[in-house]
């Protein structure tokens, strides 16, 4: 049979005829349901959204094709459920308006249609997620209008559009991740696939077959069941029921005899006896899924329709355990991490800061008990990782970090930081998407914004440059020149920040030492507010010895 | 204002941002919204569709007695079911803070800023 124009008449069997075998499926499209909320509500929706179209289409009864398109899309508007219905609504309201008023359809004309529905479906929404129903409108569409150009017959096309369909819908879990995940194909797609099925066996002039079980996987049904199952149970403790029970039960005439079999009947009561259920049935078989505390029970009443077949009973709390053991292991493997930061610091405060900063390993040294190249490597070998970059802090250590890092079997760098503050600024600037190079260098550009400052006592007496400085009198030293000098920690503290302070400089953060006491700081701040009152300031409890305060003035 | 948590480990605050931008996130992927508006129109342009940095303009968090509400101010596609979108808008958002934030959110209001007529 071949058919060139698409009537009215035929287009409303059409209708009716995608609307009776999206409802034998809802159930099963509901059980595909993942995405973008598993409520399971897919099929349903859909359903009750079609129903609503098909009953507009009925009540017209027109033999102008237009008009019945009209009709549908005004129902399925009306009758819009959930995200699928609404997107199927709007599908075919494009899809009407792409007729543009013609009493009956060519091949060419169906698939613009077809296509002017695509267009309007992708215009309704901001960020279209591809691998959903839209991606398989949009596939099928597209085919129909090339194949048009040179097919005339409407069951044809119809055909090739029910055909790259179902490829397409076979294609979403590759486009969204979840659905891959979860081993099903998107639920709306396989919806939209379903009214196509529909339509054609109209066309043809076909009864809609009643159950189709072929078409969907059983096993996806069941990895999607599982999925929301997973996602409801954080707690072995809370399934309520134990065991995943899956069989078959091959009909047998005696048996049928005595209970006829009836599928809805059968779901019903097997839904007391636990949850998560499938029942796919045809004239010999039924399959059924169930999560279900006694199995036994179950079993028994598959058993008076026929004998069981390929019975499969899991445990689910022992695997749900296992899961959760599996994750906690995965936790704590010592896999390589991508990047790992060695750093050197003295003082309780100081590494603690490092530590929460991100440091993988902080190795105790600084002034007067510089790490030795040794302790370097030792620390990159510990950090296990792929990358390491080394932060010495310490002008003396920046060479044993270099050779460290030339003797280290991983990529090891070094960033060159001289003083603590400027360790920080670069662990601040550390990116862990980005390439070791890269991070080595904004790391050194942050080391370089910082300006430092440190507060300590002199060991003995010297002369540089124009400053004579005696033993046990206090140095302010910003960044590696001595600025300062007096007997009185607080006034040397005090001028080397006058050194340090310009009118761009934002934040102060002081480094507090382990002879600098409270009240020291208070006074401290208290000159700060004084003088440079748009500054910030940020004290941290450094422990460290030998300095009375490290400084930083960004 | 912030969501703190307290866990066995420590504390986990959350700041209003990061609900807006997860709220907003969930809510554009809606099929039918066509962006997001501003709660207060005439101060920032009649129904002016906000980029996602402003997300935080159009999305709402309110804590009373500890109970947490979201207003949003969306804008729809014409032709669509406006209900059903608002729905979904609801549905998605509730699933999306609950999946990323384990935050169980009282009510999601709607409010329907602007209806965009697309071109055909």
């Amino acid at each position: 049979m071949t058919t060139d124009m698409l009537n009215g008449k035929m287009f409303t069997q059409m209708v009716q005829s995608g609307a009776h075998h999206l409802k034998n499926n809802a159930k099963k499209i509901d059980a595909l349901n993942v995405f973008p909320v598993p409520d399971g509500d897919t099929g349903t929706n859909m359903n009750l959204s079609m129903t609503s179209g098909a009953d507009e289409v009925k009540k017209l009864n027109s033999d102008h094709v237009a008009d019945v398109a009209s009709a549908f899309a005004q129902g399925l508007l009306m009758g819009a459920r959930g995200n699928s219905g609404v997107i199927l609504s709007q599908l075919f309201r494009g899809f009407a308006r792409g007729m543009n008023q013609k009493a009956s359809l060519s091949a060419k004309d169906l698939a613009n249609a077809f296509d002017s529905g695509v267009a309007t479906a992708y215009k309704a929404v901001m960020k279209p997620v591809e691998g959903t129903i839209l991606t398989v409108a949009k596939d099928a569409a597209e085919t129909a209008v090339v194949e048009s150009e040179t097919e005339s017959d409407v069951i044809v096309l119809m055909e090739k559009v029910v055909q790259v369909a179902k490829t397409s819908l076979q294609r979403t879990p590759d486009l969204l991740p979840v659905l891959k995940e979860v081993g099903v194909v998107d639920s709306g797609g396989q919806g939209l696939v379903t009214i196509y099925e529909g339509f054609l066996a109209a066309l043809k002039g076909e009864e809609v077959p009643l159950q189709d079980a072929e078409d969907i996987d059983m096993e996806e049904m069941v990895n999607a069941e599982h999925h929301k199952i997973a996602q409801d149970f954080m707690d072995t403790s809370a399934i309520k029921y134990g065991y995943c029970t899956e069989f078959m039960v091959r009909f047998e005439t005696d048996k049928l005899k005595e209970n006829p079999f009836d599928e809805e009947q059968f779901r019903n009561e097997l839904s007391k006896h636990g949850d998560s259920l499938l029942v796919v049935s045809d004239d010999d078989l039924v399959k059924v899924h169930v999560h279900a505390e006694y199995p036994g029970e179950v079993l028994t009443l598959g058993q008076y329709y026929g004998s069981l077949m390929n019975i499969k009973i899991e445990n689910m709390r022992d695997q749900h355990t296992a899961i959760v053991g599996d994750q906690e292991q995965k936790e704590k493997s010592t896999e390589k991490a991508e990047y790992a930061i060695v750093t050197v610091a003295m003082g309780s405060g100081v590494k603690e800061m490092f530590a929460s900063l991100g440091a993988t390993v902080v190795i105790e040294g600084g002034q007067t008990m510089n790490p030795s190249t040794q302790d370097i490597a030792e620390a990159i070998d510990a950090s296990n990782a792929v990358n390491v970059l080394i932060l010495p802090n310490n002008k003396n250590i920046v060479m044993a970090a270099e050779q460290a890092a030339e003797m280290a079997k991983v990529n090891a760098e070094v960033v060159p930081t001289k003083t603590i503050p400027q360790g920080i600024s670069a662990l601040l600037a550390f990116h862990p998407d980005a390439a070791i190079g890269e991070n080595r260098a904004s790391m050194e550009g942050a080391a370089k914004e910082v300006k430092s400052g440190q507060v300590t006592y002199a060991v003995r007496d010297t002369q540089i440059d124009t400053m004579t400085i005696k033993k046990g009198h206090f140095m302010g030293i910003a960044d590696g020149t001595i600025k300062a000098s007096n007997e009185d920690k607080l006034e040397t503290t005090q001028s080397l920040l006058n050194e340090m302070i310009t009118e761009d400089d934002e934040i102060l953060t002081i480094l507090q030492g382990e002879d600098a006491s409270d009240d020291d700081v208070k006074v401290i701040e208290k000159y700060v507010a004084d003088n440079y009152e748009d500054v910030e300031i940020e004290v941290h409890k450094g422990n460290q010895p030998i300095y009375s305060f490290i400084l930083s003035v960004e | 204002m912030s969501i703190e948590l307290n866990t066995n480990d420590g504390q986990v605050t959350i700041t209003d941002e990061v609900i807006t931008t997860i709220a907003g996130g969930a809510a554009v992927e809606c099929y039918g919204i066509v962006g997001m508006a501003s709660k207060s129109q005439i101060r920032d342009g009649i129904a002016e569709i906000l980029r996602k940095e402003n997300f935080s303009k159009g999305v709402i968090v309110r804590q009373v007695d500890n109970r947490l509400h979201i207003d949003m101010y969306i804008i729809v596609s014409y032709g669509t079911k406006i209900s059903e979108v608002a729905h979904n808008v609801q549905s998605q958002v509730k699933y999306m803070l609950s999946k990323s934030l384990g935050l169980e959110v009282d009510s999601v209001n709607i409010y329907i800023q602007g209806v965009r007529v697309a071109k055909d």
